[in-house]
Formats: structure tokens, C-alpha cells, sequence
């Protein structure tokens, strides 16, 4: 089966969502930043003033009590509580009256001294404009004649950032509706237009085949489900005549006095037989056809609320008291997402398991549980004990339910390619990645951390609701069973498989969990981002490989070019960890992200595809899903790792250089993946499965 | 002398808004104060309140100018007069005539009229009332010390402070209690305190031996130097403060007279205005209102006021911070308004 969502219904609606969508986004957008645009100036220069009167006011005092000007006593720190409260302010600062600057915090222009000079603003007081910035001065004076001037420096760029802000903002959200606007259209038309269709054509297949034994088991009242009910009435009238038939053969063979008429007749009751397929049960079986699609939206919302805390997750447990007083602070923060991970690692082969033996519905609900009251307890914590353990709870709940979605897809993919239907998980999980932390980030400075669990909370119970209509329950077929420890090791014999693990699959999940989800947030948060635009930096990751992930796994299939797409990735992705080491700020550490998203988009599915290459023999003998889910359960040492990794580096080295020195070890282990692919095509194992057959 | 008992009611003052007299004719309260260095801001602070919130009353106001025997003669007095009322001006006077402890001798002291006392420095510890919250007798009042670590943290905020000094009277219980006050916090404030008393000579304190002790303190090395709410230092704050103004000594003061009246050039207090106004607002609430004066806490102002004499700041040339310049109350008696 084809790949239903480009060339489709689903995408032509979804194109034509997007030109009734955007274009008044775009206009109100713009009306609304040009009123703003306005309305601040002025207000700034207000507010410039109304701040430089009321300072004026104690030095006035200090003047008037003959204090020299030169003289005062502790001017930068009363002046910088005050600049530090306000954003907009660029500097505070005094002169005296011949141009002399006595005392200032902030960054003065360079050119602000002459620029005053020439203005002859040093008694009079008045504003400037000093390269794109304002200054605000007002004089001082002990009695009439003026001793100095305060400064007031408003940034040019304020209302340009501010604006700026607000556009990443609609962006943002323009970008996360936009995917969950089509997550839920391809819902809709999977289920109520596509999937049934896909069914139809099945059938008809099989009816032009001469087969009649099946029809179609979904209907609906809409156009799709009045035509599927026409089908299966013709394909139930086909099954009547045939019945009627066999019946009126019998009838002759028992009661015909002519020999060669009744052979006759079984001649060609032979030939319908030959021809034709009935069911043996009387009447046509009902098929239900399932569908990986079915389950998306569900496992979508699901790793979406997960996915919302993402880029703040530090920042919260940084904000709640610390009761493991045991643990460094960065430990402290590191130890929740390293909770989360390490309880999907132990529990995912369990999850699985059960879904196999109680089916994927079941598991999906038992899910439900510790994940919502995970989220519950995360949002209502008092302490880092409290979080931690609303974060373990969810870590069971995560692996139950994506397991569960697992199972069920890896049973629906009869027709389908298995790639194909991993594809369907993969494809929510990371939409959810960007959908999450960009809009993770924006509501946690609209209604607060706590709101944001608590959201989380109730979009888990609503993919529940979804799942409890959608999955159907019957148990699935085809049994993925849980590898023996025998067979696994057999499988870490092979050198190649390992290698693979422990030099790129590891890594570039240590490079994740430790950079995207901690290391980046704080250091952004160190150097005054807010969450709004630390979760814009994190989601550059995720929207990089979405967008990289598919392009990529089609031309690895095309050229077969994958080990090479793996080194390239592990090598781009590590060494873009190191921009924060040649300079501080936010450019090395967007550097640093947009590598990591282009190393990721590139290895992420080239890794999983050197499988059946690496192991073929395994594949066979084990299985290839096994061996994937050995992969995954292994990578996720390295999500585990990955922030207790960080923690350790950041005493030492603060959190921009942590990025860098985990970047180095990273990029060394990139290197020495290199070094051992060289080998890779040596020796007798290159002979593959398709060279063989 | 003047030691006399200023023998008849000095002010009778019926204070009350014209519209109040016309629509409600009150009988005023009648209020006996006693006053130990005469009529000062606490005391207008006291009837002002009354003023202002148009509450009628009349005063009898006696001085008690330092002399302890005449406390007697103010009890028997206010007993004979059975005032509403009676008020209290610090320590000694409030001692005197409202006894310490919870059931002070009838015969000896005031204890069937309310009353209220202002500047009074450690209330607690002098006896006077056993805890902050009530006096559990007839009796609440107003203290009007900072306290100690506001006080130091002050001192702090001006300069860095290494060593404190402190010229002291050691026949004054008060003094002690402070040196033990400031001894406590030392250690968690990193500062060390070097405090000398006073000689005392024919069991009197000397003040002729100030000088010296104020030198004594220059040579330690001191870094300010704290003038207790000692009765002593109070009286002789001109020499003192005067001498270490000479010697380039920095003064912080824990009351308001030695940096408004005197010399010393800085202090963070309680204004005894302002203090007055508090034990008015204590009185009113017991007049009017009938509550009964146990049920009223002993407090200080929440309003801490620093104050900076200017023209010993200028002398000195050690300007204070902006921060505690921003705050503080300007005394500029020499340069004017």
C-alpha cells in the first residue's frame, strides 16, 4: 500500500487548510505589530523620564546636603537594581557638567560622551539619540545651578526585540498548530475517507480475483459508508446466488434421472468452484482491516503532552526547593529527565510483552494511570522528591502506551511495509517533539510551569479516550517476542552491531537528552532567555529532523548510501556541540542545535536501516523488529546517560563549556566510528541476504 | 531649684474639631502625664495624635526633671485625681510610678488607673512587663529602640565595619543590656566590639574622663562608634560627640538626640515623635474603645527613620552610600533649608 499522505485527499485538504489558514494569521499579525510598533515609542521615553525624575531625586538630596558630585558614595549599586529591573534600559548613568562621565552600570555608547558634548546637553539635561539608542537626561542640582546630569539609556532595539519576540511567538504557534492541524485531518480522512477506501480496494481486488468470501466491517453514514453498505449488499447478493445455486445443484443431483445431466450440472458447479471463492460460513466474513494510521492521533497527543515540559524540565526542578540536598544542583536536575528515560529502557520489554498477551488497547488504558498521575504530581510538586517521582511514574507511562502503539502497528502491517508502518511512529513521535517543546515553552511564560503538567494531565486522558475508540482489541497475530539474554549477547558478539551501538546510536542520544533537554535550556536560561525562547532554540532540533528524517530515509533507500550517512551525521552533529567553547552567548549555542538537529536528521534512520546490512545473519535467526527493539532499548542507555553526563561536567566547566567538552568526547567517538566503518565492508559478513538468495 | 513639682495643671486642653463640640458634647478624658526631661517631641507626638484624630482631652502634665523622689509624689497625686488616664515617660518614670513585675505593691504604685509608657528601651528586661505580646496587668506601652541587627546592619551599609567602639556608663543597666545585645551578634555579623566605661568617681560616672576614652578609641582603630541610649552619654553627648569629631571618629547614635541636638553623625531610631503618636493611638484604644491594656501588645513603630547630620558628615568627608542617603532624614542645621 502506498503512502497515502502526499498526492491525496489528506494532502490537498491540507493545502488548502493552510491558504485559508495563514494569510489572515499573516495580516493580523501584521496590523497588530504595527499598532505596537506605535504605541511602545512613546511609551518608553515616558516611562525614561518618569524613571530619571524619580532618581533625580535622592541625589538632588545628596547635592543639596554638599556632597560633591564627584563625591557620592555607592552610586552603581543603588543604580543597578534599577536597571536590572528594567529590560528596556540600556545604561544609567551621571556626568558632571563639563562632560565628564562620574559614574555609570550598563553599557554606555562609546560615542555618548562626544554625542552630549555636541549637543550641549550637559546643563540643560533633554534626550539624544545616540546611534539607534535613546538617552534621556535630566539635571541635577544642589540649588539653582546645575552640578551634572543623570542619564537614562533606552535600547533602540528593545521594541525591535520585543517585536521580534512576538513574531518567533506567532511563528511558533503558526508552525505548531499547523502539525497538529494536520495530525488531526490526517486522522479524520484515514479514518473516515482513505482507510475505508483503501479496504474497498481491496475487496474489489479480491472480487475481480473471483474471491467473495470477505466484506468490508466498517460503515459509516457519510458517502464512503452508503457506498461500502451498497458493496457489501452486492457482495451478500453475489453470496445468495452462488448458495441458491449450489442449492439447485443439489436439488438435481439428488433428484435427476439423468446421469450425464447431473454430471453436467457438477461440471460446472466445478467450474464456479474453480472460478469462484465463497465463505464456507454461509455468508460473507466481516474484515476488519486495521490500520497503523488508527492509533497516530492517539500516540500523537500522547507523546505530545510528554513532549511539553521538554524544554523547561531543568528550569522547574531549578525552581523548587531541593530536598535531595545529597545531590549536586545540577544532579538534582539532571536525575528527573535521567529517571524518565532509564524507567522506559527497564520498561518498555514488559510494556511489550503485555501488549502482546492483553492486547495494545488495554496496555494503552493501564497506561494512562501512572502517566496521569505523573503529570499530577509534577504539576502539584512541592519539591525535587515530589517531581522526581511524578517523572518516574510518567516514564512507566510512557512505556506502556508508545509499546502498546508499537505492537499494534507492527500487527497491522500485513499489507504495508514494516518501515513504512514504524514510519507512523516515528512521524508522531517526533511532530509531537516539535509541536512540544515549541508550545511547551510559550504557555510555561503564559500560565506557568504547574499549568502546563497539569494541560499534560488532560491531553493524556483525551489520547485514551481516542485510543478506547480507535484500536480494536483483538489480540495481535503476529508475536514480536522479547529477546533472550542468550541471543542478545550473541547479538553484541557481532562487532559491527556493536560498534553501532556504542559509537553512534549511544552518542547521539547522550548528545540529546544532555544537550537539547538540559544543557542548552539552562545555559539559555543563565544568560536571561525566557522560555519562550529557549523552547524556540530546542525546537530547531526537532523541526531539523522531522524535516531531515524523511528526505533522508528515501535517499538512503535510493543509493544504499547509509553508513556513510550515519558517520557524516554522528561527525556534523558532535562537532557542532563544540561552538560553545569558541564563545558565549546564543549564537554558538543555535550552532550547536542546528548541528545536532542536521546530525540527528541524517544518522537517525540510515542507523536503524544498517541493520539487516550489519546483521543479517541475526536478522535472520532472531528477527529483524527484535533486533530493532534491541537497538532502541540500547540507545536509551545513552538518553539515560546523557544529562547525569552533563551534570558531572558542569561544576567544573559551567554549562556553556559542558556543551562543548560532552561535544568533544562525542566527536571522539564519532572518530572512531569512522575508523572502524572503514572495516566495516572487510571480511565475509559483507555477503548479504540478497547476494545469497 | 527647679526641681519643683511644676504644681499646676500646665496645659488644659480641650482638643477637639469645632464641628465635635457643637454636635457631640463629650466630657474630655482626663490624662496624666509624667514627664521625666520635660516636654519633648514624644510628648507632642502624644497630644498631637489627639488633635489630629479630634478626640477631646485634657492633659496634667508634671515634670519629674530627673529626680527620682518625686516619682512618689506624682503617684499620690494621680491617685487623688483619678485621671482616665495615666502616661509614662521612659524608664525611670515608669518604674517609679507602675512598679515591675505582675502585681506591683497597690500601696506604692499606680495600678487601679490604665496606663500607657513611651521610651521605654528594654521593657522586658528592666521588669516592667514580662513579654511583648501583654503586660498582663493595667499597663501596654510603646518601646522606641531598633533593633539590634537593623541597627548594625545600618552601620554596615554606611562603611564596612571591622571594629565597633562604645563609651558607656556601667552603672546604667541599660548600657549592659546593649553591650550583651551587640556581644551576641558579633560573631554572625564579623564584627568585633571594643567597649570602655566610663570612670567613676565617688560612685558617680566622670564625664571629664570622656576624652579620653574617646582617644582610647581612636588608637584601637575603631571604626564608628556607638553611642548607647544611656542616660549618661546622653546628658554629656555634646562632649562626646564633639571629641570624636575632633579625632575624625564616625558616630552612630541608637536615639535621635545626640544626632538632632548634638554632634553624632548618624543614627537609625524610632522619632520619640513618632513614638508618641504610637502610645496615643494605644490610649485612644483604651479610652474609647475600652480595650482592656493587657490586651494591647508593646511594639515600637514599624517606620525606621535614618537620620544624617549633614555638617558632621561634611566635616568628616565620609558621604554616606546613595542607597542610605536615598532613605535617610537630612539634619543640615548650619547650610539651611
Amino acid at each position: 500500500m502506498r503512502d497515502i499522505r502526499y498526492k491525496s485527499l489528506y494532502f490537498r485538504l491540507l493545502v488548502l487548510a493552510v491558504l485559508v489558514l495563514i494569510p489572515p494569521v499573516i495580516v493580523v499579525s501584521f496590523l497588530a505589530v504595527t499598532n505596537l510598533e506605535a504605541g511602545l515609542e512613546p511609551e518608553l521615553q515616558i516611562k525614561a523620564r518618569t524613571v530619571a525624575e524619580e532618581l533625580s531625586i535622592p541625589f538632588n538630596k545628596a547635592l543639596a546636603g554638599g556632597i560633591p558630585i564627584d563625591k557620592l558614595v555607592g552610586v552603581e549599586d543603588f543604580l543597578a537594581p534599577i536597571l536590572k529591573g528594567n529590560q528596556e534600559f540600556l545604561y544609567l548613568c551621571l556626568y558632571d557638567v563639563a562632560g565628564k562621565r562620574l559614574y555609570s552600570v550598563g553599557v554606555v555608547p562609546a560615542s555618548l560622551d562626544k554625542d552630549l558634548v555636541e549637543a550641549g546637553k550637559l546643563t540643560t539635561g533633554g534626550s539624544v539619540t545616540v546611534d539607534d539608542d535613546f538617552d534621556y537626561s535630566i539635571p541635577l542640582h544642589a540649588k539653582s545651578v546645575a552640578e551634572g546630569t543623570l542619564h537614562v539609556g533606552i535600547e533602540g532595539d528593545y521594541i525591535a526585540g520585543k517585536i521580534r519576540a512576538i513574531l518567533l511567538d506567532v511563528g511558533v504557534l503558526t508552525i505548531v498548530f499547523f502539525l497538529i492541524a494536520s495530525e488531526i485531518l490526517l486522522y479524520v480522512v484515514s479514518l473516515n475517507v482513505s482507510g475505508p477506501l483503501q479496504q474497498i480496494v481491496r475487496l474489489l481486488k479480491r472480487f475481480a480475483k473471483g474471491d467473495f468470501t470477505e466484506q468490508a466491517g466498517v460503515s459509516g453514514l457519510d458517502e464512503v459508508g452508503r457506498f461500502t453498505k451498497r458493496l457489501n449488499r452486492t457482495v451478500r447478493m453475489v453470496d445468495d446466488l452462488y448458495r441458491k445455486l449450489v442449492a439447485y445443484v443439489e436439488e438435481i443431483r439428488l433428484g435427476h434421472f439423468d446421469a450425464q445431466v447431473i454430471a453436467d450440472v457438477h461440471a460446472v458447479e466445478d467450474r464456479v468452484k474453480f472460478l469462484y471463492r465463497f465463505s464456507a460460513k454461509g455468508a460473507p466474513n466481516v474484515s476488519v482491516h486495521r490500520h497503523a494510521l488508527d492509533i497516530r492521533l492517539a500516540l500523537f497527543l500522547f507523546t505530545f503532552a510528554e513532549e511539553l515540559s521538554r524544554s523547561f524540565l531543568p528550569l522547574y526542578v531549578q525552581s523548587l526547593p531541593n530536598s535531595m540536598t545529597w545531590l549536586s544542583t545540577e544532579m538534582t536536575m539532571a536525575v528527573p529527565i535521567a529517571s524518565f528515560m532509564a524507567m522506559v529502557a527497564l520498561f518498555s520489554p514488559w510494556s511489550g510483552a503485555i501488549a502482546q498477551r492483553l492486547g495494545s488497547r488495554t496496555v494503552f488504558l493501564m497506561g494512562l494511570a501512572p502517566a496521569v498521575f505523573g503529570f499530577f504530581l509534577s504539576g502539584i510538586a512541592q519539591n525535587s522528591v515530589h517531581l522526581l517521582i511524578g517523572r518516574v511514574s510518567c516514564g512507566l507511562g510512557y512505556a506502556m502506551v508508545t509499546m502498546a502503539c508499537q505492537v499494534y502497528i507492527s500487527s497491522t502491517a500485513r499489507d504495508e511495509s514494516r518501515t513504512q508502518s514504524l514510519g507512523v511512529f516515528v512521524g508522531a513521535v517526533l511532530t509531537a517533539s516539535v509541536c512540544g517543546a515549541g508550545l511547551g515553552g510559550i504557555l510555561a511564560e503564559w500560565v506557568g510551569f504547574r499549568s502546563v503538567f497539569l494541560l499534560s494531565a488532560v491531553l493524556v486522558l483525551v489520547s485514551g479516550l481516542l485510543a478506547r475508540r480507535l484500536i480494536d482489541q483483538r489480540k495481535s497475530a503476529r508475536q514480536v517476542r522479547d529477546l533472550p539474554l542468550k541471543e542478545r549477547l550473541s547479538l553484541l558478539r557481532n562487532w559491527r552491531f556493536t560498534v553501532l551501538v556504542l559509537f553512534a546510536a549511544i552518542p547521539s542520544k547522550i548528545a540529546v537528552t544532555g544537550v537539547t533537554f538540559f544543557l542548552a535550556p539552562l545555559y539559555l536560561w543563565t544568560i536571561g532567555y525566557g522560555y519562550a525562547d529557549i523552547a524556540r532554540v530546542v525546537m530547531l532540533y526537532a523541526v531539523l529532523v522531522v524535516i531531515l528524517s524523511p528526505m533522508v530515509s528515501k535517499l538512503a533507500d535510493r543509493t544504499g548510501w547509509r553508513l556513510g550517512l550515519v558517520v557524516t551525521g554522528g561527525l556534523i552533529g558532535s562537532a557542532g556541540l563544540l561552538a560553545p567553547a569558541f564563545g558565549g552567548g546564543e549564537l554558538p549555542v543555535v550552532i550547536s542545535m542546528v548541528c545536532l538537529g542536521l546530525g540527528n536528521g541524517l544518522a537517525a534512520s540510515p542507523q536503524l536501516a544498517l541493520i539487516p546490512d550489519l546483521c543479517w545473519i541475526e536478522c535472520r535467526t532472531i528477527g529483524q523488529s527484535a533486533i530493532l527493539g534491541e537497538v532502541r532499548r540500547l540507545e536509551r542507555i545513552g538518553s539515560t546517560l546523557g544529562p547525569i553526563l552533563a551534570a558531572l561536567l558542569v561544576p567544573t566547566l559551567g554549562y556553556g563549556l559542558a556543551i562543548a567538552g560532552l561535544g568533544a568526547g562525542l566527536f571522539l567517538m564519532s572518530v572512531i566510528f569512522l575508523l572502524a566503518s572503514f572495516r566495516f565492508g572487510t571480511g565475509i559478513h559483507i555477503a548479504t541476504e540478497e547476494a545469497l538468495e | 531649684m527647679i526641681s519643683r513639682l511644676i504644681a499646676t495643671v500646665l496645659a488644659c486642653v480641650i482638643l477637639s474639631g469645632q464641628a465635635m463640640a457643637d454636635s457631640h458634647p463629650q466630657k474630655p478624658f482626663r490624662i496624666y502625664m509624667a514627664l521625666w526631661r520635660g516636654w519633648e517631641d514624644a510628648a507632642q507626638g502624644f497630644k498631637d495624635y489627639f488633635i489630629s484624630q479630634r478626640i477631646p482631652v485634657e492633659f496634667i502634665i508634671r515634670n519629674a526633671d530627673q529626680d527620682e523622689r518625686k516619682l512618689k509624689e506624682f503617684v499620690e497625686e494621680a491617685k487623688q485625681m483619678k485621671p482616665d488616664l495615666v502616661f509614662t515617660w521612659g524608664t525611670s518614670v515608669s518604674l517609679g510610678m507602675l512598679g515591675s513585675g505582675l502585681t506591683p505593691d497597690p500601696a506604692q504604685f499606680i495600678t487601679d488607673i490604665p496606663a500607657v509608657f513611651a521610651v521605654v528601651s528594654q521593657p522586658t528586661k528592666t521588669g516592667l512587663v514580662p513579654d511583648f505580646s501583654s503586660s498582663g496587668r493595667n499597663i501596654t506601652g510603646t518601646t522606641y529602640l531598633v533593633p539590634m541587627p537593623t541597627q548594625i546592619s545600618l552601620i554596615q551599609s554606611y562603611r564596612p565595619l571591622h571594629k565597633l567602639g562604645m563609651i558607656y556608663n556601667p552603672q546604667e543597666k541599660n548600657s549592659l543590656l546593649t553591650i550583651e545585645e551587640i556581644n551576641a551578634l558579633t560573631g554572625k555579623m564579623d564584627f568585633t566590639l571594643v567597649a570602655e566605661p566610663v570612670d567613676i568617681i565617688d560612685n558617680h560616672p566622670d564625664a571629664a574622663s570622656i576624652a579620653a576614652k574617646v582617644e582610647d578609641m581612636r588608637k584601637a582603630g575603631v571604626d564608628f562608634l556607638y553611642i548607647p541610649p544611656d542616660t549618661f552619654m546622653n546628658l554629656n553627648r555634646d562632649v562626646l560627640t564633639t571629641v570624636c569629631l575632633e579625632k575624625g571618629i564616625p558616630t552612630f547614635a541608637a536615639a535621635e538626640n545626640p544626632v538632632l541636638t548634638s554632634k553624632a553623625m548618624f543614627g537609625g531610631v524610632y522619632r520619640y515623635y513618632t513614638v508618641g503618636q504610637m502610645t496615643a493611638y494605644k490610649a485612644a484604644q483604651i479610652l474609647q474603645k475600652n480595650v482592656n491594656p493587657k490586651d494591647i501588645s508593646v511594639d515600637a513603630p514599624k517606620r525606621l527613620s535614618i537620620i544624617l547630620n549633614m555638617p558632621v558628615v561634611r566635616q568628616l568627608g565620609l558621604y554616606p552610600p546613595m542607597k542610605v542617603l536615598q532613605l535617610a532624614e537630612i539634619i543640615d542645621t548650619s547650610s539651611g533649608p
